[in-house]
C-alpha cells in the first residue's frame, strides 16, 4: 500500500486508547490498549497494533490525527500526530460515517459521557457533556463486573435476567458502587444487582440527554454501548429507539480521521 | 492596546486599609458580619467603627493566600465542619480555629481579632450558621441577624419592607444596649446615603459594559467591586466609585477597553471566574471571548433599574436620584436602605427562580451576548448555584449555553480538566452558532 | 390472630406506602387536595377551607432524572420530591403550597412550578427565614391573610373564623394524640416500637386529620390495654432532618443487639406535631402564627437575634431528659446545609451529657450493611463490648 493513502486516528481516552487505520472509506485495522500512566506509550502501542491488524507498517501511514481527552498530550514528534480534533467533533464525524442517517450520537465512555447533535455533514449543532458527579460511569461498570466476578458482557447478560428492580444511590459512581456492594452483602439476587448497575448508568446518561433535542437517528457509541441491558434502560428512559454503532469504541478514532480529509 | 485603569491602586489601598483598621484597631468598635446586610446602622455608633465582612474577607484571603486558604479549610474540617459546607465559611472559621487572620496587603496577623459584635443576615442556611459558629467559637459574641426575606420585587412589597425596617429599628436598640453607645442618626443617615450611592454608582459602572467594546473585563470587575462589599458607607468609598465611573465613561467615549480583543461577548452566572482559575480564563481570552456581564460582580454590590412589569433591566439608576432621596428621619433612611438592598440582584434572585431567569434574559439581551456560561459553585447553595441547572435547560436552545462546576476556594472540589473541556466546548459552540450551526 | 393495635399500625403503614391511593380516595369523596413540601405551610387554613393537606414525600427510588433540573449537590430528599413532580405522580393535586424553608426544598418546589405543570396551581407563602425575630409574627399574619384570600378564591367560598377555629381544634387534637402515642416510648416496656410510631406519625402527615384522629384514638386505647414488649437493651434517639424512609427506623430496631428507637427529632417525626396553636383567640391567623413560631425550630430558621442561639437544642436537651436515650444517632440528608452546621455545635453538648453518638448521612437508599455496622458499633460502645 502506498504511503499517504492510509490515515490513522488515535482516540486517547481515560481508560483505553483506541487506534484505527483507514484508507478512503475502508477501515483496515483497529485495536485498543489500556491507557495507563504513559499516554504516549499507550498511543504508540495502539497505533502499532492497529497497523499490524491492517497489515501495514506505521511508516506507510499518511497523517495521524488525535482526539480524546488526552488528544493534546499525544501530539508531538515521537508519535507524529499532526493534528488533534475535539472529541465531540470526532464523535459526530465518526458516527455519521458509521451511520449515514444518524444525527445524534450518545457516547458513553470510561469517564465521560456526552451527547452530540450534528447535521448531514457532521458539523456540530449542539453538545452536552455530563456533570461532574456523573463522571466515571464506564469505570464504575468495569469495577462492578470485577467485583461480581464477571466480564462486562456477562454482567449485561445477567442483568437481562433480572426480575426485580433495585435502587442504587444516584449521587455518583462511588455511592452507587457502595450501595451495590451493600446489596450483594444483603444477599440480593446477583441478576437484580447487575440490572441496577446497568440502570444507573442509563439514568445518568438519560438525564444528561434531556438537555438536548435528540434528533433521529439516535446512535450510541463508547464501550458501554455494548451493554444490551444499559441500552434497554436508556431507550426506556429517553423514550426513543437507539442504534448501537458498529465498532462503538472506535467512533472517536474514526471520526478523527474523517475530520481530517478522511473518506476520500 | 489594553487600557490600564488609573483607579486600580486606590481600590486596592482602600480594601487593605479597611482590613488593617479592623485587625489592628486598639480602640473603637469591631463589627463582623455579612456584607449582604445593610451596613449603615453600624456607622451610627461612631466614627471608630471597623467592619470585617465575611464574604469579601474569605474571597480576598483565598486570592491572596491560596496555601493558607487550604490550611484554613483543613483546620475547619478537622474542627468538625462538614466537607459539603460553604468553602468561604470554612475558610473564615478556619482562621478563627487557627487564631490568625490574613489581610489583602499580604500580611498575616497572629491572634484572631475578636469582634465586639456580629451584624448579619440570612442569605442562606449556611450563611446564617456561619456567624453562629464564629460567635460560639469565640466564646459567645453578641449576634444580630436581620431576615431580609428577599425575592423578586421584594422592595415593592410593603410588608417585606416593613418587616426589614422593623428588625433594623430593633437592631439599632440592640446596638445601643450591647455597645453602651448612643446611636447618632446624623452619622447613620450620612452613612446610609453613602451606602446607597456606592451601590448605584457600581450599577452605573457595570451598565457601561453594554457598549462595544465593553470597557471592563471580568478580572477587573471582580477586583473593583470588593470595596463596595468591604465598606460602602464612607465618603471615601463614594469618591472611589465616582472617580471610577468617570474613568470608565471616558473609556467608552474613546472606545477603549482593558481587553480590546472581543470576538464573543459572554454573560456569566457564577462566582469569580478568572481568579484562582487562570487556565480557564486563558481559554476564553485566546478565543477573544470576554465576560462582559456577570451576575456575581454586578449583583453582589450593585443596583439597577430592576423589575418593571415583570421584566428586569440592567440599565442604571441615575446617581443624582440618591442625592435627592429624602432621608430626614431614621425611618426614612431605614426604608430607603431596605428597598435598595432588597433590590439587589442577589436578594431578588436567591429566592425567586423567575427573577433569576428574567435577570439572565435581560443580561443576554441588553449586553448583546453571544453565549451564556453557567458555573455553579459546588459549595454554595445560594446565588452561585441555585437555579443554574434549570437555566441551562431553559437557555440551551436560545443561545450557546454551557455549564461547568466551579468552586469558591476549595480546589479539591474543582475539576479543572473537566471545566477546561467545557470551556473549550463553549467556545466551539459559539463559533458554530456564528456560522449558523448551534 | 392480630391485635387491634397491630391491625391499625399496619393500616397506618399501608397509607405511608400508598399515599397516592389514599389521597385519591379522599378526592373520590369530593375533597380537594393540597400538597405541601415542608411543615411551615399553615395546614389549618387549608383544612378550614375543606382542603386536605397532603405532605409530599419521597419515593426512595433512584432519581437521576432530576440532575438536569436541580444541581446534583442538593439533598436527596429535595431531588426525590422534584422527581415525584416530574414523573407526574402528584398530578391529581389541586394545589401545591410551600412556605420558604430551605433552599433545597425551594428548588424542588420550583421544579414543580416550572417544569411539572403546577404553574397555575401553586402558591408560595412569604415566610420568615429567622423564626425568632420579634416581628416574625407580624409578617406571618399578613402572609397568612394573603394565603387565605387566595384559597377563598380557589374554593369560591369564604373561610370564616369559625372554620379556622374548628380546623385548629382538629389539628391540635391530632398533635395531642400523637404526643400521647409517643409517651409510650418513654417507658422501658413500650407496647409499640419506635419505628411503628414513626410510621403512624408519617401517615398522619398525609391523612385527613379527622380520620387520623379516630384511628389514633383507637390505637392509643388499644395500646393502653396491652402489656409492654420485651425491655430493650439500648435506647437510641435520632436527631436530624427530614427522613421519611421508614426502613432506617426498622433497621435501628432490628440490629444484632436489642435496641429501641425512643425518639426522633425530625421534621417528618416529632417536629411535625410537637406544638399547639392557641385556641379560642379572637385573631385566628395570629394564633396560628404564634403556634408555628412556638414549634421546635427548623434548623434552617433557628437563629435567636442577640445571642445567635439555636433554640432547637433546648428541646433536644428536654427530650434527652425525658426519654433518656443511651445513644444518639445524627441522621440527616447528605448535602443538608443547616443540619451539618447544627451538628458541629450539638455534638459537644451530647458529649458533655456523656451520651455516645454516631452519624448517618441519608441518600436515596438505606445501605443496610453499612448503616447496620455503624449502628452496631454505637451499641457496642454503649454496652462497652470488648473486641
Amino acid at each position: 500500500m502506498s504511503k499517504g493513502n492510509c490515515l490513522a486516528g488515535i482516540d486517547a481516552g481515560h481508560v483505553h486508547t483506541k487506534a484505527v487505520i483507514m484508507r478512503g472509506v475502508e477501515i483496515l485495522g483497529y485495536r485498543m490498549v489500556p491507557t495507563g500512566f504513559d499516554l504516549v506509550a499507550a498511543a504508540q502501542t495502539a497505533l502499532k497494533d492497529a497497523s499490524d491488524h491492517a497489515g501495514i507498517s506505521i511508516g506507510d501511514l499518511g497523517e495521524i490525527v488525535g482526539t480524546g481527552i488526552f488528544g493534546d498530550r499525544i501530539k508531538g514528534p515521537s508519535l507524529n500526530v499532526t493534528d488533534t480534533v475535539p472529541e465531540y467533533m470526532a464523535d459526530a464525524k465518526g458516527a455519521l460515517f458509521l451511520n449515514k442517517n444518524s444525527r445524534t450520537v450518545i457516547d458513553v465512555g470510561g469517564n465521560i459521557h456526552k451527547a452530540v447533535r450534528y447535521n448531514q455533514r457532521g458539523s456540530l449543532l449542539d453538545v452536552i457533556q455530563n456533570d461532574k458527579c456523573a463522571d466515571g460511569l464506564g469505570i464504575f461498570y468495569t469495577n462492578m463486573a470485577k467485583a461480581m466476578g464477571l466480564s462486562e458482557e456477562e454482567l449485561s447478560e445477567l442483568a437481562l435476567q433480572s426480575t426485580k428492580s433495585l435502587s442504587l444511590a444516584i449521587q455518583c459512581a462511588l455511592s452507587a458502587e457502595s450501595d451495590a456492594i451493600d446489596l450483594m452483602c444483603q444477599g440480593s439476587d446477583i441478576a437484580d444487582v447487575a440490572d441496577a448497575v446497568s440502570k444507573i448508568v442509563a439514568e445518568r446518561v438519560a438525564d444528561m440527554c434531556t438537555y438536548l433535542e435528540l434528533t433521529k437517528e439516535v446512535v450510541v457509541a463508547g464501550g458501554l454501548a455494548k451493554s444490551q441491558a444499559m441500552i434497554k434502560h436508556l431507550e426506556r428512559l429517553i423514550k426513543q429507539d437507539v442504534s448501537v454503532l458498529n465498532l462503538p469504541e472506535y467512533v472517536g478514532a474514526i471520526g478523527a480521521v474523517m475530520s481530517h480529509e478522511g473518506g476520500k | 492596546m489594553s487600557y490600564n485603569l488609573k483607579a486600580w491602586k486606590d481600590f486596592k489601598n482602600y480594601q487593605s486599609t479597611c482590613y488593617r483598621n479592623y485587625a489592628y484597631a486598639s480602640q473603637g468598635l469591631r463589627c463582623m458580619g455579612s456584607t449582604w446586610s445593610v451596613l449603615a446602622p453600624l456607622k451610627g455608633l461612631g466614627d471608630d467603627v471597623y467592619i470585617l465582612g465575611g464574604e469579601p474577607h474569605a474571597a480576598s484571603t483565598a486570592g491572596t493566600f491560596p496555601e493558607e486558604a487550604r490550611e484554613d479549610l483543613a483546620a475547619a474540617e478537622i474542627a468538625g465542619l462538614g466537607f459539603h459546607s460553604c468553602s468561604y465559611l470554612k475558610l473564615f472559621v478556619g482562621e478563627v480555629v487557627r487564631d490568625k487572620i490574613g489581610l489583602t496587603d499580604g500580611t498575616i496577623k497572629k491572634g484572631y481579632p475578636r469582634p465586639d459584635l456580629i451584624w448579619t443576615t440570612h442569605l442562606c442556611n449556611l450563611h446564617s450558621k456561619w456567624y453562629q459558629e464564629v460567635s460560639r467559637r469565640l466564646g459567645g459574641v453578641p449576634l444580630y441577624p436581620i431576615d431580609m426575606i428577599g425575592g423578586g420585587d421584594a422592595e415593592k412589597d410593603p410588608k417585606i419592607v416593613k418587616y426589614v425596617c422593623d428588625q433594623m429599628e430593633e437592631g439599632i436598640d440592640w446596638l445601643e444596649r450591647v455597645t453602651g453607645r448612643d446611636f447618632s442618626d446624623e452619622l447613620f443617615i450620612k452613612a446610609a446615603r453613602n451606602e446607597i450611592k456606592v451601590l448605584v454608582l457600581w450599577g452605573n459602572i457595570c451598565a457601561l459594559n453594554m457598549r462595544a467594546p465593553a470597557p471592563l473585563d471580568e478580572r477587573r470587575l471582580i477586583a473593583l467591586f470588593p470595596p463596595a462589599m468591604v465598606d460602602r458607607t464612607t465618603d471615601q468609598a463614594v469618591r472611589l466609585y465616582e472617580a471610577l465611573l468617570e474613568e470608565v465613561q471616558q473609556m467608552v467615549e474613546t472606545g477603549e477597553s482593558v481587553a480590546p480583543y472581543q470576538r464573543f461577548r459572554i454573560v456569566y452566572f457564577g462566582l469569580a471566574h478568572t481568579y484562582g482559575h487562570p487556565e480557564i480564563a486563558r481559554i476564553l481570552r485566546d478565543a477573544g471571548a470576554e465576560i462582559v456581564a456577570s451576575v456575581y460582580t454586578f449583583g453582589t454590590a450593585g443596583n439597577f433599574r430592576g423589575f418593571t412589569d415583570g421584566k428586569w433591566s440592567w440599565k442604571p439608576i441615575d446617581p443624582a436620584w440618591v442625592d435627592q432621596l429624602d432621608l430626614s428621619t431614621r425611618r426614612d433612611a431605614l426604608s430607603a436602605l431596605a428597598k435598595i438592598v432588597l433590590g439587589w440582584p442577589t436578594w431578588q434572585g436567591v429566592r425567586s427562580y423567575w427573577a433569576l431567569e428574567q435577570m439572565a434574559r435581560a443580561m443576554v439581551a441588553e449586553f448583546n451576548a453571544d453565549g451564556l456560561l453557567l458555573a455553579p459553585t459546588r459549595s454554595c447553595e445560594t446565588d452561585f448555584r441555585n437555579g443554574y441547572i434549570a437555566m441551562q435547560r431553559i437557555f440551551k436552545n436560545e443561545i450557546p449555553t454551557v455549564e461547568y462546576d466551579t468552586e469558591t476556594v476549595d480546589v479539591r472540589k474543582m475539576d479543572i480538566p473537566g471545566s477546561k473541556r467545557k470551556t473549550e466546548l463553549f467556545v466551539h459552540l459559539m463559533e458554530a452558532h456564528k456560522k449558523g450551526g448551534a | 390472630m392480630k391485635k387491634d393495635s397491630e391491625v391499625l399500625i399496619e393500616k397506618f403503614r399501608h397509607i405511608t406506602e400508598n399515599t397516592h391511593e389514599y389521597a385519591k380516595s379522599l378526592q373520590g369523596k369530593g375533597r380537594l387536595l393540597a400538597g405541601y413540601m415542608c411543615t411551615h405551610v399553615p395546614e389549618e387554613i387549608l383544612y378550614a377551607a375543606g382542603i386536605i393537606p397532603v405532605r409530599v414525600l419521597s419515593a426512595h427510588e433512584s432519581q437521576a432524572m432530576t440532575r438536569s433540573y436541580i444541581h446534583e449537590t442538593y439533598c436527596s430528599f429535595s431531588h426525590d420530591c422534584a422527581y415525584q413532580g416530574l414523573q407526574h405522580h402528584y398530578d391529581y393535586l389541586d394545589l401545591i403550597a410551600h412556605s420558604s424553608s430551605c433552599i433545597h426544598m425551594a428548588e424542588a418546589f420550583n421544579v414543580w412550578v416550572r417544569f411539572a405543570g403546577f404553574q397555575h396551581k401553586s402558591y408560595l407563602l412569604t415566610f420568615p427565614h429567622i423564626i425568632h425575630t420579634k416581628h416574625a409574627s407580624g409578617i406571618m399574619v399578613e402572609s397568612y391573610g394573603e394565603f387565605k384570600r387566595f384559597i377563598e378564591k380557589l374554593t369560591k367560598k369564604p373561610i370564616t373564623d369559625e372554620d379556622i377555629e374548628r380546623a385548629i381544634k382538629v389539628y391540635n387534637h391530632t398533635r395531642r394524640l400523637l404526643k400521647r402515642l409517643w409517651e409510650f416510648l418513654r417507658h422501658d416496656r413500650s407496647p409499640i416500637t419506635g419505628s411503628e410510631v414513626a410510621a403512624v406519625t408519617l401517615a398522619a402527615q398525609v391523612m385527613d386529620k379527622q380520620e387520623c384522629n379516630q384511628m389514633l384514638e383507637q390505637l392509643i386505647q388499644g395500646l393502653e390495654a396491652e402489656p409492654g414488649k420485651e425491655p430493650s437493651g439500648v435506647r437510641l434517639m435520632v436527631t436530624g432532618g427530614a427522613c421519611d424512609d421508614l426502613r432506617i427506623f426498622d433497621l435501628i430496631e432490628n440490629l444484632n443487639y436489642s435496641t429501641n428507637l425512643i425518639f426522633m427529632d425530625s421534621c417528618t417525626a416529632a417536629r411535625y406535631f410537637w406544638f399547639e396553636v392557641p385556641e379560642d383567640r379572637p385573631d385566628k391567623l395570629e394564633a396560628i402564627a404564634e403556634g408555628y413560631i412556638s414549634r421546635i425550630p427548623c434548623p434552617s430558621k433557628d437563629n435567636v437575634p442577640g445571642t445567635g442561639e439555636k433554640k432547637r437544642f433546648r428541646f433536644i436537651r428536654q427530650f434527652i431528659e425525658e426519654y433518656k436515650p443511651d445513644g444518639v444517632v445524627f441522621l440527616y440528608q447528605r448535602f443538608c446545609s443547616p443540619q451539618s452546621m447544627d451538628i458541629v455545635a450539638l455534638k459537644p453538648i451530647i458529649d458533655m451529657l456523656g451520651i455516645p453518638w454516631t452519624e448517618l448521612e441519608l441518600d436515596t437508599t438505606v445501605p443496610k450493611s453499612q448503616f447496620g455496622t455503624q449502628l452496631e458499633a454505637l451499641v457496642e460502645i454503649i454496652k462497652r463490648v470488648a473486641p
